[in-house]
């Protein structure tokens, strides 16, 4: 699904470099749900973003659902990024002024599906995250769970191969996250590929596979056996790589 | 896409309600500054007539003398003497051909409860009616035999008709003007070209229209004194026929031909005619022979005077000043969106997509600004109408006008918004995302 190789990052100013991402390696199948670990600054981010398209590499090799996306143009990457991407924050990152109904359909608009199938779309997601009921509502009439959960619908929406997940319980209280987490354990299950940053070891725990990042490398991969998804697609067959 | 744009703009609008509205208050008051300066220099200047550009010129040969004359130089005369206009008139060049000048007189109404009044009109040839399209309302201009003949025969206005006859049909009456019985053959219909460049000369560009038509054959034949500018640089004898055999300028003519592309004929019919008068010793000087167009005739007349054109650059100045202002607030409604760009950056849009949608919005604001533009430009018009006659006249807005508030609005809209929109592209997602 995702495959970094001798990957590098390096934020240039005119007085000083810094490698945010330096030699890294990291292979993550289809199926499988992948928590990212590490502390402040170690470079989790910036592969996050890098694994989103989101930000471009300096050298190394990134290939996506098979399609290398080295020196991509930014139409093709956002394009590559709608189809097979879908992204979870922190912060929700829901647009305030759009209802649940539009904050769902924005990238189905940039897909280019029609108003039938934008429509249906819309409401299988939002019903899959229990807010059907919700969807003319505006973000800020809603919990932070529940934002959180629009915002898991937003990115289903658009049937992702893989969903990237920044901390998405980060703002939330404890019963919201299991609640979150539950959703998130429940779609690796159907068999979208899960890559989750998060600095919650009981959540690392609960993945699959961790990966742990130090100054912009994989220090350590704890493997706790194949997910419900992964075991299911895969049959046992993981080979991740660091 | 265009129709979720289009509607993200109008939603957009909502957005930070006092920044929208100053926004379009700005590029409105800068539109509706241009729209009406512009408006009143698209009247000023626009031809009636356009499709006979190409076919209806004003000759004007210099029969100056020679004193003080600079060989070559272009005389600054504007009409032509009476021997020279009679003399075009009877050539038979052209499809039609009319002389005319300014007449004014009394009239004294068979109606007992109106008084006589003095009142403008023009002594012109049966051609005159149609070289310049005026519409009848009853009956028709006088014929070839009445110029021939001299005949005292009328064409009315229709205001002078309502003013003598009521609604009534009045073709065949007769009526008194400057003493005279004269038929009415014809009435006009409401006929306001603007600017009148038939009459620029005498009653101006944006003067009242003239009341009554009569034969300038019969005109001359009953000695009528010419209501208008003179210019005589000889001698001239006494009396009327002093004035039409002396080389005083005081009338005007137009010619139509028959197709575009005869203005080179015309040209040397001009040409042979002077040389022939030079032979005569008539015309002294080697000046060139001029033709113009109904375009040129307005330029050489500066019918737009400079304080008009002036003031259109001033408008556009301030409309540029509105713009520098508008790229300002934009700036900071775009801004405060970043947020929104780091979002759609990340569900999938491209920088063009972004681009296309802060695009079509700043395309809303415009229209917006257009509307608001259009009202202050009719309320900008209806003020200077009230400054003088002249610019009563000028001061409307015709489609060709209300178009182009719109184009001019959504143009500066667009202008000002190229630069928030491509700096609106340059957002980084990944900061935006994760500053949220």
């Amino acid at each position: 699904m995702l495959r970094m190789q001798n990957l590098n990052k390096v934020y240039r100013t005119h007085m000083i470099e810094t490698h945010a991402l330096r030699g890294f390696d990291i292979h993550v199948q289809q199926g499988e749900f992948v928590t990212v670990t590490g502390p402040s600054g170690s470079g989790k981010t910036s592969f996050l973003n890098i694994a989103g398209l989101l930000e471009e590499f300096t050298d190394g090799e990134y290939i996506l659902d098979g399609v290398n996306v080295k020196g991509m143009h930014d139409n093709a990457r956002s394009r590559l990024r709608n189809e097979k991407l879908g992204f979870i924050f922190q912060g929700f990152n829901l647009i305030p002024d759009l209802s649940l109904f539009d904050n769902v359909d924005v990238p189905l608009r940039y897909r280019g599906f029609n108003s039938a199938e934008r429509r249906e779309r819309i409401e299988d997601a939002l019903a899959k995250v229990g807010l059907a009921s919700r969807m003319k509502h505006y973000p800020a009439e809603l919990s932070g769970g529940q934002q959180q959960r629009v915002a898991i619908a937003r990115a289903l929406a658009g049937s992702p191969k893989l969903l990237l997940a920044d901390e998405p319980t980060g703002n939330l209280d404890t019963q919201m996250a299991r609640g979150v987490m539950e959703l998130l354990e429940d779609i690796n299950a159907q068999g979208t590929t899960i890559l989750m940053v998060t600095h919650d070891p009981e959540l690392a725990l609960r993945s699959q596979r961790n990966v742990h990042i130090i100054d912009g490398q994989v220090s350590d991969l704890v493997h706790k056996g194949p997910t419900l998804a992964s075991s299911q697609a895969k049959a046992g067959s993981n080979t991740a790589t660091v | 896409m265009f129709q979720y744009y289009f509607l993200l703009g109008l939603r957009s609008l909502r957005r930070n309600p006092a920044l929208t509205a100053l926004m379009v208050l700005t590029l409105a008051i800068g539109v509706a500054a241009s729209i009406s300066t512009l408006t009143i220099l698209h009247v000023m200047s626009g031809n009636p007539l356009p499709h006979k550009n190409g076919r209806l010129f004003v000759p004007l040969v210099d029969n100056g003398s020679l004193s003080g004359y600079t060989p070559g130089n272009a005389s600054g005369d504007k009409q032509l003497s009476y021997r020279d206009a009679v003399n075009f008139q009877n050539s038979k060049t052209g499809e039609r051909r009319s002389v005319m000048f300014g007449v004014g007189g009394a009239i004294e109404p068979q109606r007992k409860d109106i008084g006589a009044f003095t009142s403008q009109g023009l002594a012109a040839y049966r051609d005159f009616f149609p070289m310049f399209e005026t519409p009848f309302l009853h009956g028709q201009p006088w014929s070839e035999a009445d110029d021939a003949a001299g005949a005292d025969v009328i064409v009315l206005s229709r205001k002078l008709a309502e003013k003598l006859y009521g609604d009534s049909n009045p073709v065949g009456q007769r009526m008194t003007l400057m003493g005279f019985q004269y038929q009415i053959t014809g009435v006009l219909d409401t006929w306001e070209p603007v600017p009148r460049i038939h009459r620029i000369i005498g009653s101006g560009a944006f003067g009242s229209e003239d009341s009554y038509f009569i034969p300038f054959t019969s005109a001359i034949r009953h000695q009528t004194s010419h209501n208008g500018s003179m210019n005589c640089s000889g001698n001239r004898e006494p009396g009327y026929q002093g004035t039409l055999d002396s080389e005083c300028t005081w009338m005007q003519f137009w010619f139509e031909m028959a197709n575009d592309g005869q203005r080179g004929e015309l040209q040397n019919y001009l040409d042979s005619y002077a040389q022939e008068q030079r032979k005569l010793g008539r015309l002294k000087r080697a000046a060139p022979n001029r033709l113009f167009s109904i375009d040129e005739w307005l330029v050489h007349l500066r019918v737009v005077g400079n304080d008009n054109k002036l003031s259109a650059w001033l408008a556009f100045g301030f409309l540029a000043l509105c713009l520098v202002n508008t790229i300002g607030l934009l700036l900071a409604k775009f801004s405060v969106r970043a947020a929104e760009v780091g979002i759609r950056r990340a569900l999938g849009a491209s920088r063009s997509d972004i681009f296309r949608q802060f695009l079509v919005e700043t395309t809303v604001i415009g229209l917006a600004g257009g509307i608001l533009g259009l009202l202050l430009s009719f309320g900008a018009l209806a003020l200077i109408g009230m400054q003088s006659k002249q610019l009563t006249v000028a001061a409307h807005m015709d489609w060709v006008m209300l178009a182009m508030t719109f184009v001019i609005s959504v143009a500066a809209a667009i202008l000002a918004g190229l630069l928030p929109t491509w700096r609106a592209c340059q957002v980084t997602p990944a900061i935006q995302l994760k500053s949220q």
